[in-house]
């Protein structure tokens, strides 16, 4: 090992990104928005993208997985993201429901999940968020109980990405004693079928074909292997699958910012107005070089964080994937705005597809963390300011 | 059924190619380098009859040293193997040469049953390499074809011509060239991008296939190019205002350019 920073990525990074960047061109951003709009699915793309490995790159090899990291899924999320296909499924069934059954599923629980995540054949969403507990995640208020063998959920979820797409919804709860005190969360694998569980679709003003979902479990009985890793883990365990949930959400945004950024140059070369291209102005080409460097910064610290997670460097990643996750974040709401300035009405217009951005790319300042909650992150983490809250 | 795949590595269709000042050959270095798709639909193919009847299949190119991402991109597809035929003096190869050091290439694999080509490469566009090498190699050619399917040791073809079909066979072992029509290539998986590190690949220069140096690039060419200019800008064209007889103008021009 030497001590020098690697800035390129591997051969087989960049061979992955370039074949998966072709499977995305040949769906296409048309494609994303006929299935957002008429109420489909991406069910094509994601099951050619399953069946190639590159929904599965970092599931073990053991279990039909590429065995790669979470850099290369995030490489995967970012190049059908840059094609006009984000696939916010990516962000939650692969990287963070994978990685905790991966990291910390017993055998039986790797052997039963992990080759239909290896193949994209299961979708399972993720449910931390609730309506009194969003961004305070020490106040959650679903609860799990023992029952003999078995566990009882109750309790409600909000905004949940996917339920109706899902096999199985992995649900963190708190253990209750008998008294109903509340002890440490656990992660719980829900089956979506399971009898006592409801959910309802939020109505959304996002131009996606995934939709968020309230919902209830009423003493919802689970087998005694529902709960993923040792009971009394707590939220360490949970926060090792919100890292990667992070990287994908940041390469998510920066595939988005690509995707709108390409257009914007496109047309800034080519529409004319007063007798030159309109990039020729330079308050049509400074913001959008501004947007491209936003962009690449958020990437590379992007890259950083996937690569110290790959690396096993937990709390290191934890820091970076919050920076990445704001600057990207920020690098796509940035981007998709000045694209949709740099096209005048035609930013507006449907047939340029960037209007439907507008809300998908303000999302990423919300969830999966807000804006907020990093500044809070890193002013206490990383500053060790006091906290305030 | 062992397959060759002749493989070339070309600048992007999508980007500006062209020549270079010093000897009007192509510029390599101004473009982006990719695998010539019609090569993606010649791997494809040969993955396809490999998986039907077993063998190996090996991929040839001849290109310079950065040819090595067009090979790895055809192993990633599935490929078994590959021979890089790669030497300075190859520079500004005719379709004669190139055909020469690709038949003796094809000579180092044992028991080749078909070597499959594309019909013609984007850059060069001789479209001449796989009927000059079915001479060299003394076999059969089966060239221009959108279907293949081998029979015992008969291979049989389709060639879409503007005439018709015309329905192809040859006695194994042949040379097949395809057309775009043949198939529609693969994505590499992931797991194929992984192990293509691991496959071998032979790199070989003119020395290794027994040829002299002088037979093969530029001094070795049977023509020269003397100069060479890019392709003048399109001009504006003749713009008719319709005031009434626009029809007849544009019926003018017509005859005018012996159009009707
Ligand atoms: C499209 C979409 C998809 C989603 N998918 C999922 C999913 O699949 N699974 C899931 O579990 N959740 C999901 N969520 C929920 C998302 O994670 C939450 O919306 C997010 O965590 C914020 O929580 P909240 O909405 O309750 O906001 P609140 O916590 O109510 O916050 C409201 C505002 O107050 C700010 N704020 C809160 N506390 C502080 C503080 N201490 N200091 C400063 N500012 C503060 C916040 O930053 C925010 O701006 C999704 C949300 C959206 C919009």
């Amino acid at each position: 090992m030497t001590d020098t920073v690697n800035y390129t990525e591997s051969v087989e990074r960049r061979a992955l990104r370039a074949a998966v960047a072709d499977l995305g061109a040949r769906y296409g951003q048309r494609y994303f928005l006929d299935k957002a709009r008429t109420g489909g699915k991406t069910t094509e793309l994601w099951a050619e993208a399953g069946k190639l490995g590159y929904l599965g790159v970092a599931v073990p090899e053991e279990f039909g997985g590429g065995g790669g990291g979470i850099g290369d899924l995030a490489a995967v999320c970012e190049e059908l993201a840059a094609t006009g296909c984000p696939l916010l499924l990516m962000v939650v069934s692969p990287a963070i429901c994978a990685t905790v059954i991966a990291r910390f599923g017993t055998d039986e629980q790797k052997q039963r999940w992990l080759p239909g995540f290896a193949e994209g054949t299961t979708t399972m969403a993720f449910a931390i968020t609730e309506p009194d507990a969003g961004s305070n995640a020490h106040e959650l208020a679903t609860s799990v109980r023992r029952d003999g063998t078995d566990w009882v959920l109750n309790g409600g979820k909000y905004y949940i990405s996917g339920v109706d797409e899902a096999d199985a919804v992995l649900v963190v709860a708190r253990h209750v004693d008998e008294n109903g005190q509340r002890l440490l969360p656990s992660l719980m694998i829900v089956p979506t079928d399971a009898p006592g569980f409801t959910f309802q679709p939020i109505e959304m003003d996002i131009v996606s074909p995934e939709k968020q979902f309230t919902c209830f479990f009423d003493d919802v009985r689970l087998p005694s292997d529902a709960l993923v890793g040792a009971p009394d883990a707590g939220l360490a365990q949970i926060f090792a699958g919100l890292n990667p949930e992070r990287i994908m959400a940041a390469s998510f945004s920066t595939g988005m910012a690509r995707f709108a950024l390409d257009k914007a140059t496109a047309y800034a070369r080519t529409r004319s107005v007063w007798g030159t291209p309109i990039g020729a102005h330079q308050g049509i080409a400074h913001p959008l070089a501004q947007c491209a460097m936003q962009l690449e910064l958020a990437r590379l610290m992007t890259q950083k964080a996937a690569a110290l997670y790959d690396a096993g460097q937990d709390k290191a990643a934890g820091e970076a994937a919050n920076i990445a996750k704001y600057a990207a974040a920020e690098a796509c709401a940035a981007t998709v705005d000045q694209a949709i300035q740099v096209h005048g009405g035609n930013g507006i217009a449907s047939e340029y597809g960037l209007g439907a951005l507008l809300t998908a790319s303000r999302v990423s300042r919300i969830a999966p963390v807000s804006r907020e909650m990093i500044l809070n992150f890193v002013a206490q983490h990383t500053l060790k300011l006091p906290r305030s809250y | 059924m062992n397959i060759v795949v002749l493989v070339k590595q070309v600048p992007d269709t999508w980007s500006e190619r062209k020549l270079t000042d010093a000897d009007h050959t192509l510029d390599r270095e101004s473009a982006d380098a990719v695998l010539d798709e019609i090569n993606e639909r010649a791997v494809e193919e040969a993955l396809k009859l490999q998986e039907a009847h077993g063998g190996e299949v090996t991929v040839l190119a001849m290109g310079p040293d950065r040819a090595t991402e067009a090979i790895r991109k055809a192993l990633s597809m599935g490929a078994d193997k590959a021979i890089h035929v790669s030497d300075a003096a190859l520079h500004g190869s005719d379709v004669l040469a190139t055909a020469k050091v690709l038949a003796k290439a094809i000579g180092t694999v044992e028991g080749v049953d078909l070597v499959i080509a594309g019909n013609e490469a984007t850059d060069g566009r001789a479209g001449a390499i796989p009927a000059i090498l079915a001479e060299l190699l003394g076999l059969p050619q089966v060239t221009q074809v959108r279907k293949v399917e081998i029979d015992g040791t008969t291979v049989k073809a389709e060639r879409e011509t503007e005439e018709g079909v015309a329905f192809l066979e040859a006695t194994l072992p042949a040379v097949v060239s395809v057309t775009e029509k043949i198939n529609e290539p693969r994505y590499p998986s992931f797991k194929g991008i992984m192990a293509a590190k691991k496959k071998k690949v032979d790199t070989l220069s003119v020395a290794d296939l027994g040829l002299d140096p002088a037979e093969v690039g530029l001094t070795g060419a049977w023509s020269s190019v003397l100069e060479a200019a890019p392709k003048p800008p399109r001009s504006a064209g003749q713009r008719v205002e319709d005031d009434g007889n626009g029809g007849a103008q544009i019926a003018e021009y017509l005859v005018g350019q012996k159009l009707i």
